[in-house]
């Protein structure tokens, strides 16, 4: 009556059962779509899934669901605000801008759109980037008259040029995203030797893990020793303004001192000036600051679920492509899935 | 600097009372700082609550609901940062500024520390000064991201690090790599001597409601719905989810198996599995965690049947959840886990700051609760560090009001005298002049 077969992911262990296949969960089928770029790898790592695995039905599904679980209410909540109790202050006249603000209907979503478009607008207009930002800034009382050029400026840039300046970093931020992939592909691996100017004691008793877990709530941790050792002595400069701190007397010896198994090796710590620029900076978009996958993550297969109990999902739908467990799951995915998309 | 200094000498003398509020999208945390009085934080739901029987709570007023069945919220908090200044206004009316309100201060006898989160729009960053100055008339205001207040703290208190007695403090705490995982999203904030690292901040879209949300859609897939339910299921996550320290492990010892047989760890439950009693909304409004109960599911619906109770086993859905912090490509995001996330934002910084970030890292916000979320991140860190850097994690005993502490000990530091902006230096220069010097920070050198 119906092809609920199931596509057979391959792999070098299946167990074979007419109609679907266990696939062993050490590197969990992914969806392409997913997992983008590194097609070498990925070839490596999922033998059976092509690149149209995701299709665009299922993508969609994935934004839909995400958009919903972002969401506050199920349903959507038109809650009035209730009249005030007795006893409630009295009501002062509200100034224009407090009228507007207490006025708008925006969501976050569209306060975010705004921002962008006037980058955009800074990108290609800046004065007129400037004029808007000037507007909207302006105080309602009726005392600031002071021009803008007459107020004590603050040591931040101004507000137009902190838009032009984060226009031109968002436009960087490509730029930058691949920089920082090279840098972390030549990132110093962590195998530093034992160099011969960093070679220095590490405070650690040599009974202790160099690692220590602690939680405020647990008495019984024992906190790790600090890094200020020797080492950090030769290598952070102790004419640090910022930092003093790390100029402090270093710990008193200890007889793994001398085990060159404990050696390690301190990176250079940075210069003040460096310190400064770090300090002073300013801050970055919403979206900038917004994480996305680098390297890193690309690199590592996504796991997917059974959509009926949560194991892994070894076996897919031939009919929607969700995925489940094995066959009791797949009967139960059965009954959903014909209600949705028929027979 | 020294131009506002100038020009705060011209006006009145500084406040002495501060409230002190670190308005959060779930929970406003509030208190006031007097001198060298702290009072405070009270925890206050920041939203409007609609229950069933149409009766909306404002704010505190939540305490007299006792019926949550089919809660409704309207948030003036969207994505950590004030959107709806209307309903924002009205909950810091009535638990502010009100006659009868139950932290009642006068804002032009009082300065405002007000906590936001980073990387904010520049727009809602000047509603919220003109709403503060225009509307609510505050004397004096400091508006700064609240991670950075988190190193007022005593920080090696937090570490448990040992120090002599008369060892002095040192606030701002040297370095701290802050992690703030909330009800909106989380953050990662490196901070030196109370500076924010603002180009290594870096957000992972996961947080509390997130969270919530996905145990309410797991719970309506396997039990039965509870889409309307999402107070009812935030409880729910707040008792029984944990973070796995063994992931693979875990989730097969919650698979019933292949057809037919139930596999030996799924019928104990392995220590894993337990029941969750829901509120029948007439004799009890909260939930109850209980053992779960190994006879199978006939016998304890049998009972269950006999007791017109509402019984849910939960299994991996505690804590498949929070492993979205961890792993939020496991639902189609493409963005970092938190371990990730880290060394994102350490990528951004020199590699000779690594060691004294990673030996510091302080986890706060209402997420930071789960079980065994700082054992994770370190054991996560320790795979991606180089071998001899030390990784120590720690959370304060509260997490939740931590930034408010923080914020608080800043309340009465010398930095906020010369961050703070007055009504009259607003009124003289306006929003965007405010913005700029709380843009600027406490630079270096001053
Ligand atoms: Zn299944
Ligand atoms: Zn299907």
């Amino acid at each position: 009556m119906n092809n609920f077969g199931v596509i057979e992911i391959a792999s070098t262990t299946t167990k074979n059962t007419p109609g679907w296949a266990y696939v062993p969960d050490t590197g969990p089928a992914l969806p392409a779509a997913l997992q983008p770029t590194n097609r070498k790898r990925a070839a490596r790592n999922q033998p059976a899934l092509s690149l149209s695995d995701l299709s665009a039905r299922e993508e969609n599904k994935i934004r839909k669901d995400l958009e919903a679980l972002d969401r506050d209410n199920h349903r959507d909540a038109n809650i009035a605000i209730p009249p005030r109790p007795a006893g409630s202050k009295a009501q002062n006249k509200h100034t224009p801008n407090v009228r507007k603000i207490l006025q708008s209907q925006k969501t976050f979503a569209n306060h975010l759109d705004d921002y962008q478009a006037m980058l955009a607008l800074a990108e290609s207009n800046p004065a007129a980037a400037a004029a808007m930002n000037a507007a909207q800034a302006k105080p309602s009382t009726p005392t600031a008259a002071t021009p803008k050029s007459a107020s004590p400026a603050p040591a931040a840039p101004s507000a137009a040029g902190a838009s032009k300046r984060s226009a031109a970093a968002a436009k960087r931020a490509a730029a930058k995203e691949k920089q920082e992939q090279e840098k972390k592909k030549a990132r110093p691996t962590p195998k530093p030797g034992p160099e011969p100017e960093a070679e220095a004691e590490p405070p650690r008793p040599q009974e202790q893990d160099d690692v220590e877990m602690t939680d405020a709530n647990n008495p019984d941790a024992q906190p790790a020793p600090t890094p200020n050792t020797e080492a950090a002595l030769q290598s952070y400069p102790r004419e640090s303004l910022i930092l003093p701190a790390y100029a402090k007397p270093p710990p008193q010896a200890h007889p793994g001192d001398a085990d060159p198994l404990l050696a390690s090796y301190i990176p250079p710590f940075p210069t003040d000036d460096e310190l400064r620029a770090l300090m002073t900076a300013p801050p970055l978009s919403y979206l900038e600051a917004r994480a996305t996958w680098g390297e890193e993550e690309r690199r590592y297969p996504v796991r997917v679920f059974c959509a009926v109990c949560g194991y892994w999902g070894r076996v897919k739908c031939m009919k929607c492509g969700t995925r489940v467990c094995a066959l009791e799951c797949l009967e139960a995915h059965k009954e959903e899935c014909v209600t949705r998309y028929g027979l | 600097m020294s131009s506002s200094r100038k020009s705060r000498a011209a006006g009145l003398p500084a406040p002495s009372t501060t409230l002190v509020l670190d308005n959060g999208a779930d929970t406003i945390k509030a208190g006031f700082v007097t001198g060298d009085t702290t009072d405070g934080p009270r925890v206050i739901p920041n939203y409007l609550a609609r229950d069933r029987h149409r009766k909306t709570y404002v704010g505190s007023e939540l305490e007299k609901c006792r019926d949550f069945g089919e809660l409704a919220f309207r948030r003036p908090v969207e994505k950590g940062f004030v959107v709806s200044w209307d309903a924002q206004k009205e909950i810091w009316d009535r638990e502010f500024f009100d006659d009868k309100a139950p932290q009642r201060c006068d804002p032009s006898e009082t300065r405002l520390v007000l906590a936001e989160q980073p990387n904010g729009l520049p727009a809602l960053q000047t509603h919220c000064d003109q709403m503060v100055f225009e509307e609510f008339g505050f004397a004096s205001y400091y508006r700064g991201i609240g991670p950075a207040f988190n190193a007022y703290q005593d920080i090696q208190a937090i570490f448990q690090t040992p120090r002599s007695p008369d060892t002095p403090v040192d606030v701002p705490a040297e370095v701290i790599l802050l992690i703030d995982s909330g009800y909106s999203h989380t953050t990662v904030t490196p901070i030196v001597q109370g500076r924010p690292l603002h180009q290594a901040i870096r957000r992972l879209d996961v947080g509390g409601r997130l969270m919530t949300n996905y145990l309410t859609r797991l719970l309506s897939v396997r039990h039965f719905d509870m889409r309307n339910e999402t107070f009812i299921a935030n409880e729910m996550k707040e008792a029984v989810c944990y973070v796995s320290l063994d992931f693979k492990g875990d989730l097969e010892k919650t698979w019933k198996g292949t057809r037919g047989e139930r596999r030996e760890d799924y019928l104990t439950g392995a220590g894993i599995a337990k029941d969750y009693v829901l509120p029948d909304s007439h004799t009890t409004f909260h939930g109850v965690v209980r053992e779960y109960e190994p006879g199978g599911d006939s016998s304890r619906a049998r009972k269950a049947a006999v007791a017109t109770e509402d019984v849910l086993t939960l299994r991996n859905e505690r804590f498949v959840v929070p492993e979205l912090l961890f792993s939020p490509s496991d639902i189609g995001m493409r963005q970092p886990g938190l371990a990730d996330l880290v060394m994102q934002s350490l990528s951004a910084l020199p590699i000779g700051l690594w060691p004294g970030l990673l030996a510091n890292i302080v986890v706060v916000g209402g997420n930071a609760r789960l079980s065994n979320f700082i054992q994770r991140l370190q054991m996560e860190l320790l795979e991606r560090v180089p071998d001899e850097c030390v990784v120590r994690v720690a959370r304060p005993e509260d997490p939740v009001v931590s930034t408010w502490l923080g914020a608080a000990k800043f309340a009465k530091h010398e930095h906020v005298e010369r961050l703070a902006v007055t009504k009259q230096e607003y009124d003289e220069h306006g929003a965007g002049w405010v913005a700029r010097k709380f843009a600027a920070g406490l630079g270096v050198d001053a």
